[in-house]
């Protein structure tokens, strides 16, 4: 799996409260083992686990074994899609009002 | 669940200006643009119930620069309405003028609809929490 062809969508991924929640945890440390993570939930081990899987295949999260441990990091870089998909709808026509102006404007001469 | 975009400007210019500029299709070109290029969309509006039409631009890495939509209201100058459809998304427009006094104009914008099929539906996050909260991430 490449961070550039991930399997799952990165907004299926932040579809579900709890993963957006796995998500601020980890941008506010560098790594967390599962454990860590867990105590933050009321749901289990497994649960918690089944998540983030759900962020690896989306690219989001990265892990890696550390003796018996495996430890989570964020990757925040698939997130981009998300923001230039919901900068286009207020960008586009906030830009484009401004240009309507300058139309109205020109016209007026 | 869908998200509703809704936004107010205001522009010295009359009713009638205002209402040509947006539903004529030359007029149309000269503001509402590709905002990631800045070039033109051709299109072939029409202020009719029921017209089919599209804009086009460059095809972008995130968009294939088409935008198909249908007429739905046209309230002659107050207020207009289509369908919006790009990138998989399928949105309606309004756009509501009305006449301030003293030559200006408010035109309210409301886009409804916006939502990700798979996804955006489980954001319980207005718009600018949700640009807030991706920014703080980002910066990270």
């Amino acid at each position: 799996m490449s961070e550039n062809n991930p399997l799952r969508d990165v907004f299926d991924a932040i579809a579900d409260p709890t993963r957006r929640r796995l998500i601020r945890l980890l941008a506010e440390a560098e790594e967390m083992p599962l454990h860590e993570l867990t105590a933050q939930f009321q749901m289990g081990r497994t649960a918690v686990s089944k998540h983030l899987t759900i962020l690896k295949e989306a690219g989001l999260v990265l892990d890696r074994k550390v003796g018996r441990e495996t430890r989570f990091r964020l990757n925040a870089a698939p997130l981009r899609e998300i923001q230039d998909w919901l900068a286009f709808y207020t960008q586009f026509w906030s830009t484009n009002m401004l240009r309507l102006n300058q139309f109205l404007e020109e016209e007026e001469e | 669940m869908s998200l509703t975009l809704s936004l107010d400007f205001q522009y010295k210019t009359s009713m009638e200006k205002l209402w040509s500029a947006l539903t004529d299709a030359n007029k149309l070109t000269k503001w509402m643009v590709n905002v990631h290029t800045g070039q033109a969309m051709e299109n072939d509006f029409k202020p009719v119930i029921g017209h089919h039409f599209q804009f086009r631009t460059q095809p972008t890495e995130y968009w294939d620069g088409i935008v198909n939509g249908e007429v739905l209201i046209v309230e002659e100058p107050h207020r207009l309405s289509y369908t919006w459809c790009s990138g998989g998304e399928e949105h309606t427009v309004t756009w509501t003028l009305q006449d301030l006094g003293d030559g200006k104009v408010n035109l309210h914008l409301e886009q409804t609809g916006i939502s990700n099929a798979q996804a955006l539906g489980g954001a319980k996050y207005g718009w600018s929490n949700w640009c807030g909260e991706l920014e703080k991430v980002l910066e990270q």
